[in-house]
């Protein structure tokens, strides 16, 4: 019921303003960003299912009967890969993150600022009805912030105790220990957040439902862009140069 | 009508005369065991007659305990067996009178009728029976073990295996096995007595139970807390967080079991010794050289070092605990008896190291339950507030417009 709603109600948003004007999309994701995005769900999803059967007990294991043993090989060459491409692309967005412009522009959009706890504020606020409208938010809004950088320590923490682990031999028995633990209790958070506070946003939040395509196309419409970034609307709308790298015609393929 | 009547007499009669007489011809059968349905042929050579009573599977009692009692032997499987050229007698020497009364308990210390090859003289396990005394599962090594009846006897582990079937041996096709097999019997001809003695020989060269049959029948005893307490042993549950653990649940080929590590290539299990022994192979001095495994099937960690293989290997146990615990529950341990040994031993054996690490990796622990708990909490209680609003947002728009 939603969907159809808010189809309609974005048709008329985008509509009522300018009717003449071809509609206007604005991008989010560029292609390399999505790339990384891509590699990193892919590796995240093998990690998580591959890392977390070494916890299946034993009498689910004696389901698959003689297949254990290749099962567990092909488990821990998958992990090992799929950690090797997880620690490869955020080395590469730490690249990107320098010597590109586009990274560069991320980098210091995502920058934690006293603004976004006034903004938090704000926003508890408006989800408990004392303020009617939510705050106006910038390209990226604190949500995005914490996530951002629970994903960098926890990425961290992930690949410097799982080379430790994979490297077993060099290190005190009390590193590897340690490492484990770590390990263990890093992803259980990892994919617990992954699950509650990413899925939400993209899959489960009334008017995403049953997914987001953006992670794909990279581009939202201008409705979405005024009601969840309305301050970036602002900047783009004002600045040229702005207007230049984040304005799109829109999506190729047909809505 | 009459004709009827005769013939039915007449079949009634014929069907009971068949009956008694195959009465007759079973009873008969069942004495002299030509039924083979319920009654196993002989197959090793009885030449004491055992089998006569002992083939049959319902031979049994309940004792005066209430135990069951099975006395059936097959004679096949028992002809097949590690012990299947050994008279009844020869372990069972109390056996004189038919029916039999008070029967000891068979002690594999016992000169069996069996001569040793090597040195023609009666052969025993005495040797080996010592040996173990003296191990860490002996009543010999430790006088002041109170509780005798809770350490392993032979048969505990020991259960007159089957020889292996004529199968390849470390991976190599069974055709090896026949192959060499024929090659034997090419000088011996007794044919019987060679496949003896190639079953004999080369049934120590398989292992005998797969890596989680050995955790099975080592945790058998080992996991039982109150067992374990009263000897002042930790539970063998620290084994099941290692990693170790994780490989022998997959069934991966040479997975390190508990005799991986305690009982190494150069060890025999009879002889286990507490950790602290200079002989014993995870003891500190000799830990690099069982992580490395040199010797064995496979390499383990063929680069440990020290600091690496002197670590501890299961995880930090009731040991630790206890000594980290709070004064009330150290107070209490030592009020009663039992737990005191646990005390004891743990005062003893716990270094100060192990105590500094087990602290750093509880805090760990607790700091990361403590954050899964509040993110994860703060994170569902916003989300729901935003699906609510955001429905919320949704329908008074939607009127709106």
């Amino acid at each position: 019921m939603s969907q159809n709603e808010m189809a309609i109600k974005h048709k008329k948003m985008s509509g009522e303003k300018d009717q003449s004007d071809p509609p206007r999309y604005f991008v989010r994701l560029n292609f390399n960003e999505r790339a990384q995005h891509m590699i990193f769900v892919v590796s995240f999803i093998v990690l998580a299912i591959t890392g977390f059967m070494v916890w299946i007990p034993e009498t689910t294991l004696d389901l698959l009967g003689g297949a254990k043993e290749t099962v567990f090989t092909v488990r821990s060459v998958l992990h090992r890969m799929a950690g090797t491409a997880m620690i490869l692309v955020s080395a590469y967005h730490f690249y990107y993150l320098i010597f590109k412009p586009a990274g560069r522009r991320w980098f210091v959009d995502m920058m934690p600022r006293p603004k976004d706890i006034k903004e938090f504020i704000h926003n508890m606020l408006y989800y408990i009805e004392v303020k009617e409208h939510p705050p106006e938010f910038d390209r990226f809004s604190y949500k995005h912030k914490m996530e951002y950088l629970a994903l960098i320590v926890g990425t961290g923490l992930m690949s410097a105790s799982g080379l430790i682990l994979w490297a077993e031999s060099f290190w005190d028995k009390f590193i590897i220990d340690i490492a484990a633990l770590i390990h263990g209790m890093e992803a259980v958070l990892a994919c617990l957040a992954v699950m509650v506070w990413h899925m939400y946003e993209v899959h489960l939040r009334p008017h995403k439902f049953p997914v987001d395509n953006m992670w794909l196309t990279g581009i939202i419409d201008e409705a979405e862009m005024k009601e969840e970034h309305p301050l970036h609307y602002k900047k783009i709308m004002s600045d040229p140069k702005l207007r230049k790298i984040y304005l799109t015609k829109g999506p190729k393929q047909d809505e | 009508m009459h004709i009827m009547q005769r013939i039915v007499q007449k079949s009634i009669k014929m069907i009971l005369s068949l009956y008694s007489k195959s009465l007759v011809i079973a009873f008969i059968a069942v004495c002299s065991g030509a039924v083979t349905g319920f009654a196993q042929p002989e197959a090793a050579p009885d030449e004491e007659n055992c089998l006569i009573c002992h083939r049959y599977p319902n031979l049994g009692r309940y004792d005066e305990d209430g135990t069951r009692r099975i006395y059936y032997i097959n004679g096949v499987l028992f002809g097949n067996s590690v012990h299947g050229k050994v008279r009844c007698k020869g372990c069972h020497t109390d056996l004189d009178k038919i029916p039999h009364d008070e029967v000891k308990v068979v002690d594999c210390a016992t000169q069996c009728h069996i001569k040793e090859p090597s040195s023609n003289l009666d052969f025993s396990h005495k040797n080996m029976v010592k040996k173990y005394e003296n191990s860490v599962h002996g009543q010999a090594a430790d006088e002041k073990k109170k509780f005798p009846e809770d350490l392993p006897t032979c048969t505990y582990c020991h259960e007159n295996r089957s020889y292996n079937p004529y199968e390849g041996i470390w991976g190599k096709s069974a055709a090896l096995a026949l192959e060499t097999l024929a090659r034997c019997q090419a000088c011996h001809t007794e044919k019987d007595w060679t496949e003896e003695i190639y079953a004999h020989f080369t049934h120590r060269m398989r292992r005998q139970r797969e890596q989680d049959e050995i955790v099975r029948l080592c945790t058998s005893c080992h996991e039982n807390e109150q067992k374990m307490m009263r000897h002042g042993l930790e539970v063998v549950s620290t084994f099941k967080d290692t990693f170790h653990w994780t490989m022998v649940k997959y069934g991966v080929k040479n997975a390190p079991d508990c005799i991986s590590c305690h009982v190494p290539v150069g060890y025999t299990t009879h002889e286990i010794q507490h950790r602290t022994d200079p002989v014993s192979p995870i003891n500190t001095r000799n830990r690099v050289k069982t992580c490395s495994n040199q010797g064995g099937v496979q390499e383990c960690h063929p680069r440990a070092t020290a600091d690496f293989a002197e670590g501890r290997v299961h995880a930090y146990g009731s040991k630790v605990q206890l000594l980290t615990a709070r004064e009330a529950v150290i107070a209490e341990a030592e009020a009663e008896a039992e737990d005191s040994v646990m005390l004891v031993r743990a005062r003893k054996e716990v270094t100060d190291e192990e105590i500094f690490y087990y602290k750093v990796l509880s805090l760990i622990r607790l700091a990361y339950q403590v954050l899964i708990g509040s993110v994860i909490g703060f994170m569902v209680v916003h989300q729901l507030l935003d699906f609510r609003r955001t429905r919320k947002k949704m329908k008074t728009e939607g009127i709106h417009h």
